[in-house]
């Protein structure tokens, strides 16, 4: 749905992406990541068309962006970070502006919509009386008008409380189960990515240095940790034993091949090692992205 | 064509759905009755009738008209008031919602930026004539609350007489020709609006630009060169005035007008296309 291949985009002398490589297929929620300036709004500016690329193909549904944006993006509805209306009018005369910038839109198009974000009552009241999470909601419709096959949300939970929030990421789900859309997901909120996200792509200063499934993100060495009374002495003794390669973080032990934790607690009793706490460590998206963005500092 | 129809409708909506779109209107009224009222209560009027016996017109004539008063009016905001809002809502048309955001949310539709901007364009072609027209019928109309119908009478540059049907002529013909000096500042704003910057610079900028015209066409040693000043051409609306008209010279700045707009147009889309539409 979604194809970029080596796109590059310079502004002035500063390079904002480099040679990225990104395939989104259809019907997955695909989750971009990356710090403030990683390069995610400029990537997400290009697949629209509002972002020339220096060098590099963006291709949406099949179509170069640069070439032919309107077959590109006849169905594709986006949302940005803090959605801007114009407030002194309706929020249906909003959706109606907007809509048609795509298509004619029936009357009955804009109430089914409408209906469905939960604005239904008081779409004609001026935007500018509409609360944060009713924009959001607005914004959600107005993506939805053209009917899309791939939505673009750009940070959609910015500024919401936990419930919006909360909200929000039911919305996601529940368009892609019912309405079966290919979404691109660009958030900081690392919990919200990995609830909902089937493949991401973590960005840094314009570079992917991650592309996979949440599963290949979050699998690792099987580290174990490891609480007792001297973790030093209690690590040297595994490793003379040959039972754990290697270990960090006065917690962390990794258990050679074939090694459960069953046997080091053994090894460990038999020495006289108290042990108060002995168990798989979990990674969390969290953990990976900081690790990856910790190894990739110059 | 149906559907750029209703893109131009949605462009008004948002124009006309602004208040400062109307500052400029609520200016001219406010502008053109503290005129009115000045120069009804003031010793203008005896001053206007000894400058018409001098010129040989008995007793005033009927010349301190509707018509008179109404064409001073609509000339003193012409010069003054009317560049400020045309480049006020030039300057407004793309920076504006480049500033607010609510371009990137047009921008990730598949509308093209050239028709973008052309429905822009088109919506403040749309406001001058408004703003044109109701200076025009305003002027007339809170000039009859004040003085009687009668003829023309006006000065400088030349002065010139005109009996009521003439005077109505000449000051239709003056309100119509605004309107090419209304769309070319409208136009010039527009311009600077489709760069990357503030709606407020791209006023300014091009107020700016029609006042150094302004200036340099009234030093004295640029005589030779005023056709080459935009502040020259977009004053035709005065050259409708004179005695008898110089046609040559309206069509002439009328074509070098259209060049103006046209040229303004270019650069503009141009500087639009090549432009990221960032947040």
């Amino acid at each position: 749905m979604i194809s970029l291949h080596q796109a590059r985009k310079v502004f002035g002398g500063r390079c904002a992406v480099e040679g990225l490589d990104l395939e989104v297929a259809r019907g997955e929620i695909f989750g971009l990541l990356g710090h403030n300036g990683a390069g995610k709004s400029t990537a997400i500016g290009m697949m629209l068309g509002q972002v020339w690329p220096t060098s590099g193909a963006v291709r949406v549904g099949g179509y170069e962006v640069t070439t032919h944006r309107h077959q590109a993006l006849r169905r594709v509805g986006a949302i940005f970070e803090s959605p801007v209306f114009y407030d002194y009018l309706s929020g249906w005369a909003n959706l109606e502006i907007l809509s048609h910038y795509t298509a004619p839109t029936s009357q009955a198009r804009l109430r089914e919509v409408i209906d469905w974000v939960g604005l239904t009552g008081r779409e004609k009241g001026k935007v500018r009386t509409y609360s944060h999470g009713m924009r959001a909601r607005l914004a959600l419709a107005q993506a939805l008008l053209p009917q899309p096959e791939l939505l673009i949300l750009d940070e959609p939970s910015d500024g919401l409380d936990p419930e919006g929030i909360h909200e929000m990421r039911l919305t996601i789900i529940r368009l892609q189960r019912e309405l079966g859309l290919t979404i691109l997901l660009s958030s900081h909120l690392l919990n919200e990515v990995e609830q909902l996200c089937t493949r991401i792509a973590v960005l840094n200063r314009g570079r992917k240095v991650f592309e996979g499934t949440l599963a290949e993100a979050v699998r690792q060495k099987d580290w174990v940790r490891l609480r007792t009374s001297d973790f030093a002495a209690a690590a040297k003794v595994l490793a003379e034993l040959g039972l754990i390669t290697e270990h960090r973080d006065e917690r962390l032990v990794a258990p050679a091949a074939g090694v459960g934790p069953d046997a080091l607690v053994r090894a460990l009793v038999a020495r006289e090692f108290p042990i108060f706490e002995i168990a798989p460590e979990a990674r969390t998206l969290e953990n990976f992205y900081l690790e990856l963005m910790k190894d990739k500092q110059p | 064509m149906t559907m750029f129809l209703f893109q131009l409708r949605n462009e008004l909506w948002k124009l006309f759905g602004k208040k400062r779109t109307y500052i400029g209107f609520i200016m001219f009224l406010v502008a053109q009755n503290a005129i009115l009222i000045l120069l009804r209560f003031s010793h203008v009027p005896k001053q206007m009738a000894r400058l018409l016996q001098m010129n040989g017109v008995m007793a005033g004539g009927n010349y301190i008209s509707i018509l008179t008063l109404g064409t001073m009016m609509v000339a003193l905001i012409g010069l003054s008031l009317l560049p400020l809002y045309a480049a006020l809502v030039g300057g407004d048309l793309v920076a504006k919602e480049a500033e607010d955001g609510s371009l990137r949310m047009i921008l990730c539709r598949p509308i093209s930026r050239l028709r973008l901007l052309m429905l822009k364009w088109l919506a403040g072609v749309l406001f001058a004539f408004t703003l044109v027209l109701s200076l025009g019928l305003f002027g007339l109309l809170f000039a009859s609350f004040w003085f009687p119908w009668g003829g023309l009478f006006v000065w400088p540059p030349n002065f010139a007489l005109f009996n009521a049907t003439e005077g109505l002529h000449r000051y239709l013909f003056m309100s119509v020709f605004l309107l090419p000096k209304t769309v070319t500042i409208m136009t010039m704003g527009f311009m600077f609006s489709c760069c990357n910057m503030k709606p407020a610079a791209a006023t300014i900028l091009a107020l700016s630009l029609m006042m150094i015209s302004g200036i340099l066409q009234q030093v004295p040693f640029f005589s030779d060169f005023q056709d080459w000043f935009i502040s020259y051409h977009v004053d035709i609306w005065q050259s409708v005035l004179a005695a008898r008209i110089p046609w040559w010279k309206v069509g002439q700045s009328l074509s070098i007008l259209l060049g103006y707009n046209v040229t303004f147009l270019v650069i503009g889309t141009v500087m639009f296309h090549v432009r990221d539409i960032k947040s």
